[in-house]
């Protein structure tokens, strides 16, 4: 990854955490909060290369994480494992299309719950969260995927993330 | 003949002056009535005074309306500078107002509560959906450490978790995972009251022959040492004893507004390492 990219990168996380958490509570309902390192890990997967993404799309998951909940690392297992399934047939899709990209978004937000209500049943003693995470999915899904419509119509979306 | 070519206009002024007084003196008596001079006068130029006052009228609005307008726009200007300071001074002391109300009735709550305590203000809040936490301003550095309650003014709020040196992250009563020992204040009945999500909580553990009624108040037992005993936690929306089990179903709704916090305060008291 470039140095402008990585700059780039790295200001857009920190920004979409700061939005996340001290600007969109104040105005958006908890269901209807967008996951914006999720859309930015997918962006990653579709566009970026194997090395650099898988790292980072871990450390999106765990800054996710620090951010939310109690089970750190949640996130960082769902989000690394959505990232090897896109990248793994990402090579065989069209991968600059805004469309793919609305739908990966909506793919991954329902497959990370699919994760972590696995993870959690499995790992933690979180009696009725599952009643929880279900009843927000749908604005979720709906949300992620205006989000990454919203981003696919930025200018620059379809120049290449990484410079060889 | 001689002695009026000589003297005729010292004659003349002298007649005049006395016809005008004479005039005047005539015309005192009747001051408040028009005399056949002044109707007359008044009929024939006042068909004159109508346009004259509609030019003057024209001028007058021009004057008014454009040439002394000059600086209207530049005061029309400082006079909207001048509302929206106004108005922002008037939005910021009703901010402070509703500030200095909260954090009287958070004073209130220090007061009663018989342990240290830290002020703290809510900073951010979880970024999933799923959890409920919050982000306060203090943390180690401020002396708190993991597990220790945190109350607003109303009652309970939750317990610290995570805690870094400048901020801690607070476990909200209604998160899943919480748990806090409680009694119907009312009938002394114990149970645990454990998050539901939605803002909502459940007193568990509480058996069928306890007494508990719709609206009485779930306050803390103490029992595990994190809260102080008696704080609010919230009151009785439900209850539903089924026909098989040993536990009745108790649905709560908390004190304290969790939607809307601003102040908390931690109490330093207890907690671990």
């Amino acid at each position: 990854m470039s140095r402008r990219a990585a700059i780039l990168l790295s200001g857009l996380v920190i920004l979409s955490i700061v939005i996340q958490v001290s600007l969109l509570p104040v105005f958006v309902l908890p269901p209807f909060k967008p996951d914006l390192l999720l859309v930015i890990m997918v962006f990653l997967a579709l566009r970026g290369s194997f090395e650099t993404g898988a790292p980072l799309a871990w450390l999106l998951g765990l800054l996710n994480d620090v951010c939310s909940g109690l089970y750190l690392g949640l996130n960082a297992a769902s989000f690394l494992i959505s990232f090897f399934v896109i990248k793994s047939i990402s090579d065989r899709l069209y991968a600059d299309s805004a469309i793919l990209f609305v739908l990966t978004v909506a793919g991954v937000t329902l497959a990370g719950f699919t994760l972590n209500l696995l993870l959690m049943v499995t790992f933690t003693t979180s009696p009725g969260i599952a009643y929880s995470m279900l009843s927000d999915l749908f604005p979720r899904l709906l949300v992620n995927a205006f989000v990454a419509s919203l981003v696919s119509a930025f200018p620059g979306f379809d120049s290449k993330l990484e410079v060889s | 003949m001689d002695f009026l070519r000589k003297y005729m206009y010292p004659l003349i002024t002298g007649i005049g002056i006395l016809v005008a007084l004479l005039v005047f003196s005539l015309n005192v008596p009747r001051n408040r009535e028009a005399n056949g001079v002044e109707r007359s006068t008044l009929s024939i130029l006042s068909p004159l005074f109508r346009p004259v006052s509609r030019m003057s009228g024209f001028v007058e609005d021009i004057w008014d309306g454009y040439i002394r307008l000059v600086d209207t726009h530049s005061e029309n200007l400082r006079l909207r500078e001048d509302i929206r300071v106004l108005n922002q001074r008037v939005h910021e002391g009703n901010e402070a107002l509703l500030a200095n109300q909260r954090l009287e009735r958070l004073l209130d709550m220090k007061k009663s509560v018989k342990a240290p305590t830290v002020a703290a203000t809510v900073i951010g809040e979880d970024v999933s959906s799923w959890f409920r936490t919050l982000i306060i301003n203090r943390g180690s550095a401020n002396g708190i450490r993991e597990g220790m309650a945190v109350i607003a003014a109303d009652g309970v709020i939750g317990q610290t978790v995570k805690v870094s040196a400048t901020t801690s992250r607070v476990l909200l009563l209604t998160d899943h995972a919480s748990g806090v020992a409680a009694t119907i204040q009312r009938s002394r009945a114990r149970g645990v009251v454990k998050g539901k999500g939605e803002m909502l909580c459940t007193l568990e553990f509480t058996t069928r022959e306890e007494d508990v009624k719709v609206g009485d108040q779930v306050i803390t037992s103490g029992i595990g040492g994190v809260f102080l005993k008696g704080l609010p936690i919230g009151e009785v929306t439900m209850v539903k004893r089924g026909e098989y089990g040993i536990f009745q179903t108790i649905s709560i709704r908390p004190a304290v507004n969790l939607a809307h916090l601003e102040e908390v305060l931690v109490v330093q008291r207890g907690g671990y390492e």
